[in-house]
């Protein structure tokens, strides 16, 4: 049986995909006239979100709430999305080379996404979705046994879908904030008002 | 073959060579042609964008500010291969200290290192016009360890909640601290905004609160008081052998058409900061001039100067509130200006706040995978606990260069057009190597005092990356009044061509112990000033 909340990810799923395929052929005709583009091979996007957001509900804090942890899920897609593999990486002082970025992170995320899938039904005969949240969390355990911990990786730099997920949410202004308890908002152009005051403690909606 | 005409002609369009343009735009009617390797990089429409993407990718927000093919190898650290309008300035943090009176005279007062030959009385009236015109945001220190002339041109950056309680704390530790000095708008100015405190400052302000250079370019551009060749690669200077006067400067166009190009000038400046500057005056060797120009004193290239640092973070009995201003900090001058001493150390020093050791983490000290609320609670209790607020403190502590820290010319990497690139080697002087290890101790040993006073402790602490490079390097063509020891006089002429001038960083001594963009630019506006003189 699917839950109410299952087969609305399931229609963004579909959307999500019905996008990719909108945007694969829009790619296509624009890469028909681009030689050096055609030499590159197409960029597959999207996640299953039935899976990602089943995922997301076991890493991402209840205090959330549903809305945002959908929220934040449909932010990790459009940022992984949006990842160009291979730009150029910010030279400053420190090195003279120019270094890039990893190539797109998001297909091995994708395989581990299903993964954990293949791993729900050999040991619980249940897809990964289906599992109550202690269940995922147990699977998790295992799945990330080898992660180091004293810190979330950036992102791109995470090796599982679900640390990057997580780390994704947690570099958030947003997420600091909760932690916090206070409205800073870091890491976003705001004002030199009222930088000399304790910052005020969040309204009880953002809590 | 592209031929040009100039009276003055400068190389390089970094952050120096724009100031000095500027000046010399309002001081002579004479014609001011800058080269440029690179091209413009990102627009400042399009620099929010860029800033959106650095942060969620790690992306560099300035497109192609480089040559593939011209690089410096060796020890580079505090290098940037930016060739790009506007230079590295276009990315720098925008802190601009002065440096102390001591630095002008470390031999006389001190008995190492070297004089300047002038004195910080003589620079302080091009600190200060450094200062307006880029528009410095500052607050006087102590007069007995920040003097000047003048008042700051805006007020300074507040010193926010958290820096207010670490200032308090430095205080009790006996050290004045102030709001740091940066060319950023405290107040709308220029038509540029008030900083918003996006804390991007370095790599990219999407504001304009941050000086940099592409505004005075896009300015004088657009004015037609200079004209700006871009995407021009100047490769050679020539000499008269016989006057010694630089006649032309030659290259190429940095397209795949590559075409030749050869400038003429009646006076040229060299301001492509301490590596590109002594790297051309080397490749300029010819029959009459075998070891490179400007270099019968065998000088050029030598004495690389720059600093390193200590740096820790301490965790200290108190709440702060990381991210209110990341990357705005409190300096100190006080140990800049030790007075005498038994043995030599003089250093900065800047207060951060930080959120090493309040940062989210995947599992707790006993190894427990953290997932969902139990996360968040452990982040939580860390980020809001009463007794264990952050601290970073930084102390930049100068490096007296040895004559063999050096460029010299790597004949075995070219670029595109059979150039050798240059390679850096970084030597400390005999009595900065004898030093190290006790001077780093001593800083360490601050550091350690300060953690007690405040009854915190020490989290963390480390030394620069130990033998990379230095820190905001200058040199290479050091300035002084014998010809024999020194490339350039007092104000940056050759002492070998009378119509080559030497602009900003690599003229200088040596590389005090802060950051050197707003020393870089002082020395190059006095260049200027006498540019003008020189008729």
């Amino acid at each position: 049986m699917t839950s109410p909340q299952n087969r609305t990810s399931r229609r963004s799923f579909l959307m999500t995909a019905g996008t990719f395929a909108a945007g694969s052929l829009a790619a296509c005709e624009a890469r028909s006239a681009d030689p050096a583009a055609a030499a590159q091979p197409l960029r597959t996007t999207g996640f299953d979100r039935v899976g990602l957001d089943a995922l997301s509900d076991c890493v991402l804090p209840d205090e959330l709430g549903l809305e945002g942890r959908r929220a934040a899920t449909a932010a990790f897609v459009a940022w992984a999305d949006g990842y160009d593999p291979v730009a150029e990486e910010m030279h400053g002082y420190g090195y003279a080379e120019i270094r890039y970025l990893p190539p797109d992170p998001a297909p091995a995320w994708r395989a581990q996404l299903a993964g954990l899938d293949i791993l729900a039904r050999r040991s619980r005969r249940k897809r990964f979705a289906e599992l109550d949240t202690t269940a995922r969390r147990d699977l998790l355990a295992v799945v990330l046994r080898r992660e180091r911990g004293d810190r979330l990786p950036a992102p791109l730099a995470a090796s599982h879908i679900a640390v990057a997920l997580l780390s994704h949410w947690a570099s958030s202004a947003a997420a600091h904030d909760l932690a916090m308890g206070r409205a800073v908002t870091p890491l976003t152009c705001r004002t030199l008002n009222n930088v000399t005051t304790e910052p005020s403690s969040l309204p009880a909606s953002r809590t | 073959m592209r031929e040009i005409e100039t009276d003055i002609l400068i190389v390089g369009s970094g952050i120096t060579a724009a100031l000095m343009a500027l000046r010399l735009s309002e001081t002579t009617t004479r014609k001011i042609t800058v080269v440029e390797a690179g091209g413009p990089s990102t627009l400042f429409a399009d620099r929010m964008q860029a800033r959106a993407r650095y942060m969620a990718y790690g992306e560099s927000p300035w497109k192609q500010d480089h040559l593939d093919d011209q690089n410096a190898l060796g020890t580079t650290w505090g290098f940037s291969p930016s060739m790009t309008v506007g230079g590295l300035a276009m990315h720098w943090g925008g802190v601009t200290p002065r440096y102390s009176p001591e630095d002008f005279t470390l031999r006389s007062l001190y008995g190492i290192g070297d004089d300047w030959p002038f004195t910080y009385d003589e620079l302080d009236p091009f600190y200060q016009e450094a200062e307006e015109r880029m528009g410095v945001a500052g607050e006087q220190g102590p007069p007995a360890l920040d003097p000047r002339g003048k008042p700051y041109p805006l007020p300074p950056l507040p010193i926010n909640y958290n820096l207010g309680i670490l200032q308090q704390w430095a205080a009790n530790a006996g050290i004045a601290a102030w709001s740091n000095p940066s060319a950023k708008n405290s107040i709308a100015r220029d038509g540029r905004a008030q900083c918003q405190r996006c804390d991007t400052c370095y790599p990219v302000c999407p504001t304009g609160a941050k000086y940099s250079p592409d505004f005075t370019w896009d300015a004088l551009v657009a004015a037609g008081k200079v004209s700006l060749l871009t995407h021009t690669l100047v490769r050679r200077l020539q000499a008269d052998s016989r006057t010694g006067r630089i006649m032309r400067a030659t290259g190429n166009r940095t397209d795949p058409q590559g075409e030749p190009v050869s400038i003429s000038a009646r006076t040229f400046v060299l301001a492509g900061g301490f590596v590109w500057t002594p790297h051309l005056l080397l490749l300029s060797r010819d029959a009459s001039y075998p070891e490179g120009l400007a270099n019968r004193s065998g000088n050029v290239g030598r004495y690389l100067a720059g600093h390193r640092n200590v740096n820790a973070y301490l965790t200290l009995p108190m709440q702060l509130f990381p991210g209110i201003n990341v990357q705005h900090s409190l300096v100190s001058k006080q140990f800049m200006r030790p007075g005498k001493q038994s043995r030599y150390l003089r250093h900065d020093l800047r207060i951060w706040e930080s959120s090493v050791g309040s940062e989210p983490r995947l599992r707790d000290e006993h190894g427990e995978l953290l997932l969902g609320n139990a996360l968040l609670a452990d982040w939580r209790n860390r980020a809001t606990a009463t007794n264990a607020g952050t601290a970073r403190v930084r102390a930049y502590y100068d490096v007296l260069p040895h004559r063999e820290s050096r460029l010299t010319l790597h004949d075995a990497t070219q670029n595109r057009f059979g150039d050798p690139m240059p390679v850096l080697s970084f030597r400390d002087a005999p009595e900065s190597a004898a030093l190290r290890s006790w001077q780093e101790e001593q800083i360490r040993e601050l550091f350690r005092r300060m953690a007690k006073v405040g009854n915190g402790k020490i989290a963390r602490m480390e030394n620069s990356a130990s033998d990379l490079g230095q820190e905001h390097p200058a040199g290479g063509c050091r300035m002084g009044t014998d010809p024999a020891t020194s490339v350039v006089d007092s104000f940056g002429r050759a002492h070998d061509h009378e119509n080559l001038w030497v602009a900003g960083a690599p003229a200088q001594v040596s590389a005090s112990c802060c950051n050197g963009t707003l020393t870089f630019v002082a020395v190059g506006l006095r260049t200027a000033a006498a540019i003008a003189k020189s008729g």
